[in-house]
């Protein structure tokens, strides 16, 4: 399986590669490359440019604001899962980070690349829409700020146009007293997700990211309710695509589980 | 013949194969540089079924790079169709062209090669061939292969239904009548493939002057796999050279001609250049060799103690679209050995094998995998039915070791195995009596744990006198020569292909032993058509008994000789009393043994170099070849229990501990025995578990990369506690029982009652694998 | 057709390689370096890992030409001079590979990973291991050698 033939450009500044991608309409920008690579070997993309972001430097970093951290595009998932700032500062993100792929996934792949790829079962758009972090963006027209719920429009759809870059993403800052929790249902160590649960408990407030059961995360927000009320209105909540390989009834009882233990989990962590 | 003292046959001895594996050294096929050699890749059907109204090749021929691009027509020249007719009752003949002509079969039939400088120009051009089809309905499951006026996936044939025999012996049906009960069970497996890390390849190799072929393969069977090339090319056996070098598994893949490979042969002798091809992954899932896939049913006669009176087994296999092997070859096994070490004297079975348009089937690790789940499910359902203790039910049905040699109902004989053992050191290992207070108390916990017991009786090795009483052409015997070069160094080789089993190291074990020298000193050289003797080849477990021995036989001719010329050149009338050991002639005075100087380097250029030195009427050299036919059928036992805890609420399963008692006879290196086990035990649970090759319901293969057909990796899997139990075989001179496909069939067996143990509170029973978290919700919700 | 050079194992290899050229394709054929094995092309099998600047990585999902300025090690640099590596050695003496195909990808995932976290427990060597699929051992031999290397490390530095 070898893809098929494109041109390489190696952008050294972020404006450099906004212009290759306002210059070539049937091009690809390629970070870590793993979901992007498979995808051309198996030549279900066959872009006539592609456009290497590794070389832009300086997309890599994670910088502590006030109220927020801000991690660059290029940031890799190994960098994100053992990262002391973000463990501190925003541990719902470092725990889902851990948990992609494989050791050899996460020193490639990208913050970027997995926000703008939105697979719906991806760890890094759930805990991004769970949390309401800011994706922003720059393209020919400047720099934008976009809110996560807005960023996920549809299944491996962004609101990004397509002269516009991930550059990096805020994330709030949990605050002491804050609670989390990460859960998963996937059928080997690694795989993608079939449902995935991120839950914060902030000042009572619960909210719930459900991950896989739709074409993008939905986010649901309860404040004093049981956890098996939460779990069974989140199965309610959501409805699943029939699949071959994963009955939608099958996917809404998991919805259940996954949030009923999540939440029991949230509330019962440090 | 003067048994030796066995000091390197079962010892752990760390494998010679490695120092070159570990460092990145390893020769697999496509590691072999061959300047100026093209590269093969394949225009495939995206149709399941449908007629070839015409191909152009004109647009990809233009591309650059593009050498030539073949069609079905085009190879009908070259070669010869595969014609599969052997004379088995109930068997239709079939017949396959070398790359299809008129229709496709299946989602992934080859239509077309394109041989080009590069792989990668090879797929531009291959996505550029223009294939005209006129989709035709498509047999997508073995429901619609077996309608009334199902459509034919080969047209040849009176129906889809290419196979079906009968057997019956004894009165099952009055067994029925007088039973206390009868039982039904069922049991679907899944369809699955074989899944080597390392795909199909070849380079074949045309040399027009001495117009012969070398082809490098990676091939479990390398001289079989001659004779078909050569026939099928129209050539002479010596005109054709199998190489396999390093393989990166076969697990039965690897044994077949296929068409893409024959292809490649007859592009290479076209063109006069090296001609080479690489699958793909997504190829190898879709169009190399698929398996399982087969529905059982049995009904159980039984006493109202649990005992057996009569059981009848129907079995139905989807075989795919295509015929590298006569169809009935997999299935019917699982009929033949399915009572295993259960008494039973009325027995019937049938067993019906269907084309489908899917990818063919060939023999996967334990193509009889289903029968231990079979027998072993069916006795869990005898002790549910009828309220009994499921240990209790197989410790009453089981032969006895005092009843051994056992002639099974249909013929076969079971001797020099050791189920009852096996089953009690499994059962104590496993604490069968703690683990029922345990899971007691889980219960009320609302946690669901479940035990399965599975004992596996493994048929090995097949003689000859087998293939004959089957109908099947071929012969069971392995061939081995030995060779003692004039410097003392040792040359010795058998009919095997190796794909991993550690033979270098095991069988220099078994010539040292045999011959009397260090294993260090032996070099076992394989897999070459024109250096190794014609063998039947690896498959099944049969390396172990019948090349092993083989090379046994052929390392005590020539310890032999040697010892007669030993006795020469220190001066005996006779070489009794003396030894080679290590390399070095003994002597025996008064019991006690003496080193003499005499070195197997001195004796072996005394043979080569000074033959008038030599005994009266002794001929030069020390060169020695043997055959070893093993007897109809060889079988070693083991027992698998395990130990699961069910996830109510999701369907997940963890498995808490698993253990196997094993006897597989004399074991040449227990490392690689063990490792054996390890790998097929996880095969089975890998398939138990998690693969499924998918088809939709218009025949669309759904599972095109290792994203949906999913393996089992190290976090599936649990460790293995192995009890080794063996006692030799007196069936063969080292007492060998083979193994290495027992695992697949304990572990398949095992989960599957261990699941149903935890899921027996909710009075649902599990009859389909894979047993995926899904499946089992499915059958919970219903509670 | 782009001309560029790689740093694999110290040395320079030069390259002349269209741009699509996987760098799997370029280090055993350009480079010779045959030790790296491809099984899947789609990042999911683990067989072609090599260390990118260190970091285990899929060489299926990297194009060649994207390497230039990296360090790149294959399993040709792990064994010095003929000397095995501590877990090559564990590997060797507890049986852990059987046709071999896979064992590279292992080795160079965790010769990175031991550096990271030296004494792993089980479950953590499980888990980074389930990125490397392997057909043929059961993979029970090959935890048992990494358990193996990293309690020797902590006997070594008791």
């Amino acid at each position: 399986m070898k893809p098929a033939p494109f041109r390489y450009h190696r952008p050294r500044s972020l404006a450099d590669a906004i212009a290759l991608l306002s210059q070539y309409s049937d091009s690809k920008l390629i970070a870590g490359g793993q979901s992007l690579g498979p995808m051309m070997n198996m030549r279900l993309v066959q872009p006539a440019e592609l456009i290497d972001l590794n070389a832009v430097a300086g997309l890599d970093f994670i910088t502590e604001k006030d109220d927020f951290l801000e991690i660059g595009a290029l940031a890799r998932h190994h960098q994100v899962a053992n990262s002391p700032v973000i463990k501190k500062h925003c541990p719902l993100l470092a725990e889902a980070a851990a948990t992609i792929g494989h050791y050899a996934i996460r020193s490639r792949g990208t913050l970027g690349g997995s926000l703008a790829h939105a697979d719906p079962a991806a760890q890094l758009p759930l805990v991004a829409a769970t949390l309401g972090a800011q994706i922003v963006v720059h393209g020919k027209r400047g720099e934008r700020r976009i809110a996560a719920k807005d960023f996920f429009v549809s299944m491996m759809s962004t609101a990004l146009a397509p002269d516009e870059i991930v550059v990096s993403v805020r994330f709030p800052k949990a605050a002491a007293g804050d609670r989390h929790a990460y859960l998963q249902f996937s059928r080997r160590t690694g795989d993608f997700a079939i449902v995935a649960v991120a839950c914060t408990l902030q000042n009572r407030k619960l909210k719930i990211g459900v991950g896989g059961a739709e074409g993008k995360p939905l986010v649901l927000e309860f404040l004093n309710e049981k956890p098996e009320t939460i779990a069974r209105k989140a199965r309610e909540a959501v409805d699943p695509a029939e699949n071959p390989r994963v009955p939608a009834l099958y996917r809404k009882e998991l919805v259940e589980v996954l949030v009923k233990r999540a939440v029991a989990k949230c509330l019962n962590s440090n | 013949m003067r048994r030796p003292k066995l000091r390197h046959i079962g010892a752990a001895l760390p494998r010679k194969e490695d120092l070159r594996f570990l460092t990145g050294h390893g020769r697999y096929v496509e590691d072999i540089e061959i300047p100026g050699a093209l590269h093969a890749c394949f225009v495939r059907s995206p149709y399941p079924h449908a007629k070839i109204k015409s191909i152009k090749t004109d647009e990809s021929r233009k591309l650059e790079g593009v050498v030539a691009v073949y069609t079905g027509k085009d190879l009908a020249q070259w070669t010869t169709p595969l014609r599969m007719a052997p004379p088995i009752e109930g068997l239709h003949p079939v017949e396959m062209t070398t790359l299809p002509i008129d229709k496709v079969r299946f989602h992934g039939d080859p239509v077309a090669c394109v041989i080009a400088t590069s792989r990668y120009l090879a797929e531009d051009a291959a996505e550029r061939v223009e294939v005209d089809y006129e989709p035709l309905p498509a047999v997508a499951n073995l429901e619609q292969a077996l309608l009334e006026n199902a459509v034919k996936v080969d047209a040849s044939l009176p129906s889809n239904l290419v196979s079906i025999q009968r057997f019956k012996t004894g009165d099952p049906e009055a067994r029925k009548r007088e039973a206390f009960k009868v039982i039904e069970s069922a049991f679907h497996q899944g369809r699955m493939t074989h899944l080597p890390i390392e795909t199909r390849g070849l380079a074949a190799v045309w040399d027009e002057g001495r117009q012969h072929l070398t082809v490098h393969i990676g091939n479990q069977v390398p001289h079989p796999y001659r004779s078909q090339v050569a026939a099928r090319m129209r050539l002479s056996e010596s005109q054709v050279t199998i190489a396999s070098p390093d393989v990166g598994g076969g697990f039965g893949q690897k044994i077949a001609l296929y068409r893409e490979e024959l292809t490649v042969c007859a592009a290479s002798r076209q063109l006069k250049r090296p001609v080479r091809w690489r699958e793909d992954r997504m190829e190898n899932l879709m169009a190399a060799s698929h398996a399982r896939e087969d529905s059982v049913r049995t009904r159980a006669a039984v006493t109202k103690e649990g005992r057996l009176l009569g059981l009848e087994l129907e079995i139905l296999e989807d075989f795919g679209a295509y015929c590298f092997y006569p169809a009935n070859y997999l299935a019917r096994v699982v009929a033949m050995i399915l009572t295993g070490p259960y008494k039973l004297r009325d027995y019937a079975f049938e067993v019906k094998v269907a084309l489908t348009n899917k990818c063919g089937n060939g023999p996967m690790r334990a193509p009889m995998a289903i029968t231990s789940w079979v027998i072993e499910g069916t006795m869990d359902a005898i002790a549910r039915e009828l309220g009994l203790d499921p240990l209790e039910v197989r410790r009453l049905n089981m032969v006895e070791t005092r009843e051994l040699p056992y002639t099974m109902p249909t013929g076969e004989v079971i001797a020099d195995i050791t189920p009852r053992e096996t089953l009690e050191a499994a059962v104590k290992a496993i604490d069968y009596a703690g683990f029922r207070k345990r899971q007691a108390a889980a219960r009320k916990e609302g946690r669901h744990l479940g035990l399965g017991l599975c004992s596996v009786v493994e048929s090995t090795t097949y003689g000859s006198k087998f293939y004959k009483a089957a109908g099947i052409p071929g012969s069971g015997h392995e061939a081995a020569w030995l060779r003692i070069e004039p410097s003392g160094a040792v040359n010795a080789s058998v009919g095997l292909g190796a794909t991993g089993q550690g033979y270098e190291t095991a069988f220099a074990q078994v010539v040292a032993d045999g011959l009397g020298v260090e294993p260090s000193q032996v070099r076992m050289q394989m897999g070459n058509t024109d250096v190794a003797p014609y063998g039947m080849g690896s498959r099944g477990a049969r390396g172990g008994t019948a090349g092993g021995t083989a090379i046994f036989l052929a390392a005590r001719e020539a310890n032999e000789k040697v010892l007669a010329i030993a006795a020469q050149m220190l001066g005996f009338d006779s070489a009794e009393g003396l030894h080679l050991v290590d390399g070095r002639v003994e002597r025996e005075i008064l019991g006690e043994r003496v080193k003499t100087d005499l070195t197997l380097a001195q004796v072996a250029r005394t043979a080569y170099l000074d033959p008038t030195a030599l005994p009266k009427g002794m001929a030069p050299g020390l060169d020695f070849s043997k055959t070893y036919d093993p007897p109809p059928m060889t079988y070693s036992n083991a027992a698998h229990a395990c130990e699961v805890e069910l996830d109510a609420e999701t369907g997940a399963l963890k498995i808490l501990r698993y253990v196997v008692a094993e006897d597989c006879g004399t074991v040449l290196n227990p490392f690689v025995v063990e490792g054996q086990q390890h790998g097929a035990i996880a095969m089975g649970l890998s398939g138990a578990l998690l693969e499924h090759m998918r088809y939709d319901e218009h025949g669309n293969n759904i599972t095109g990369s290792l994203a949906d057909y999913l393996v089992a990796t190290s976090t599936d899997l649990p460790g293995f506690e192995v009890i080794p139990m063996h006692t030799p075989s007196r069936g063969n001179p080292v007492g060998i029982k083979g193994m290495a496909e027992g695992g697949v069939m304990g572990a398949i067996g095992v989960i599957a009652c261990a699941v149903n143990d935890a899921l027996s509170p909710f009075g649902v029973v599990a009859d389909r694998q894979p047993l995926s978290p899904d499946y089992l919700r499915s059958l919970l919700r219903q509670t | 057709m782009l001309e560029f050079e790689l740093t694999v194992n110290g040395e320079r290899y030069p390259v002349r390689a269209e741009p699509r050229k996987l760098l799997c394709d370029v280090l055993r054929e350009d480079c010779r370096l045959t030790g790296t094995h491809v099984g899947c092309e789609h990042g999911v099998c683990g067989a072609c890992t090599v260390l990118v600047d260190g970091k285990p990585s899929r060489a299926c999902l990297i194009y060649a030409v994207q390497m230039q300025g990296h360090e790149l090690t294959t399993i040709e640099a792990v064994a010095k001079e003929g000397k095995l590596s501590p877990l090559q050695q564990a590997l060797h003496e507890v049986h852990g590979l059987q046709c071999g195909f896979c064992t590279a990808g292992i080795v160079m995932t965790f010769e990175a990973y031991l550096k990271e976290n030296p004494r792993p427990s089980e479950a953590e060597v499980r888990e980074v291991l389930s990125g490397n699929l392997c057909r043929c051992t059961g993979y029970h031999n090959i935890v048992k050698a990494i358990i193996r290397v990293a309690n020797e490390g902590r006997d070594a530095k008791a």
